[in-house]
């Protein structure tokens, strides 16, 4: 079979000299095909390009095996974690404690205690956790005052959505007071989804 | 956190908390990716030590830009295309011009080696890893994501971002220059 090695690298079909597209023929060698006008059934040109496909085939079944039985290299996990945790991504800074005070604290870290808090509880996992300040209200020096907490949960159908929001309200609350000393005016409860345990690929989401 | 562990839950919750910084939800995401991903880049780049440098390289950059993932796609779906593209770059790179003539070359057992050796598996195998260097990085890259990592014509499209019956033209040239370079070990 010639190779039409074309200027570019354009896709260019081929026949076969029965006039069977060969692109046509390898991309789904079992499937139905419309053969040219005339084409024989059994086609001598037709069985011979196929054997060749299949025979690659085979070597890639063999390619497949040996990959799968050589011991198995990992990555260095703690090379890219390494770099990771060195490229913090902090988020806003947050005021802690009283308006008078210059304690802060950045978002990221907050919102890691929240999720701990809330992780804690059966069953339930959260997601995103974003924390902002509430408004620019003239009450506090610039920076300060009581912060707003959104934050999305998934968890098992043992539990209602009020029951749910109550719980994670508390924990974000309980959380704020005493490990953060953060004041929280508000937090919104976003239920992701109540789910049945273990789904399908074996994890559960909390 | 008693007995809570991030290793249960799925991708989409943890790239979330992992682009809002949680980087315990972003190691989860590396150890959970990064074999499969190791494996493409070797096949894609040949060898082990580039293909190392280019996962870490692809994961710090998945880091930085998961803040902008917004799950519009699977993270290992998104991932596969950050890996595919930054091998892409490596192989345009090492060869700024491919012929198509240089496919057509068997790879010939070696010269030392008796025919019973040659006629191994072993030999085959790397027949066939030594064909795969003359594909350009495109047919390449649609070759192994297809015939290794059994992805559709779209997902590839998606991965190598070229329109999927560009993908179609580049697994065909792929098949029919491996077809011949490897005629003399059928």
């Amino acid at each position: 079979m010639a190779v039409n090695h074309g200027a570019g690298e354009e896709p260019e079909d081929e026949l076969l000299p029965c006039g069977q597209s060969l692109m046509e023929l390898w991309e789904d060698p079992a499937g139905p095909r419309v053969p040219p006008a005339g084409h024989p059934e059994e086609c001598p040109h037709c069985a011979a390009a196929l054997a060749e496909l299949h025979a690659l085939e085979e070597f890639v079944t063999r390619s497949r095996a040996s990959e799968a039985a050589a011991p198995r290299r990992e990555l260095s996990v703690s090379t890219v974690m390494d770099i990771v945790r060195m490229e913090l991504r902090p988020g806003r800074t947050l005021p802690l404690g009283e308006p008078d005070e210059d304690a802060w604290i950045v978002e990221a870290a907050a919102a890691k205690v929240f999720r701990a808090a809330v992780d804690a509880l059966p069953e339930v996992t959260a997601g995103s956790c974003r924390i902002a300040p509430v408004g620019a209200g003239g009450r506090h020096p610039a920076g300060r005052g009581p912060v707003r907490v959104r934050i999305e949960v998934v968890a098992g159908m043992t539990w209602t959505v009020p029951r749910l929001a109550e719980a994670v309200r508390d924990a974000v609350a309980r959380a704020a007071g005493e490990r953060l000393g953060l004041e929280v005016l508000a937090v919104d409860v976003v239920v992701m989804d109540l789910v049945e345990p273990a789904g399908g690929n074996g994890r559960t989401p909390w | 956190m008693s007995g809570h562990s991030l290793d249960r839950h799925d991708d989409a919750l943890l790239a979330v908390r992992a682009g809002e910084g949680d980087e315990d939800a972003f190691e989860v995401l590396v150890r959970r990716h990064g074999p499969v991903l190791l494996r493409l880049a070797e096949q894609l780049l040949g060898g082990p030590a580039e293909a190392e440098d280019a996962v870490q390289e692809a994961l710090v950059s998945a880091w930085r830009r998961l803040p902008e993932f917004r799950g519009e796609a699977a993270f290992g779906s998104w991932m596969y295309r950050i890996v595919t593209n930054r091998c892409l770059n490596v192989l345009r790179a090492r060869r700024p011009l491919t012929p198509l003539e240089a496919v057509a070359e068997p790879a010939a057992p070696e010269p030392q080696a008796s025919p019973e050796r040659a006629a191994e598996t072993g030999a085959a195998v790397h027949a066939l890893r030594d064909a795969l260097g003359g594909l350009s990085p495109e047919q390449r890259a649609c070759w192994v994501l297809r015939e290794f990592h059994d992805l559709s014509y779209e997902d590839i499209a998606r991965a190598v971002g070229i329109s999927p019956q560009a993908v179609r033209g580049r697994i065909f040239r792929a098949r029919r220059a491996l077809t011949e370079a490897m005629a003399a070990w059928r």
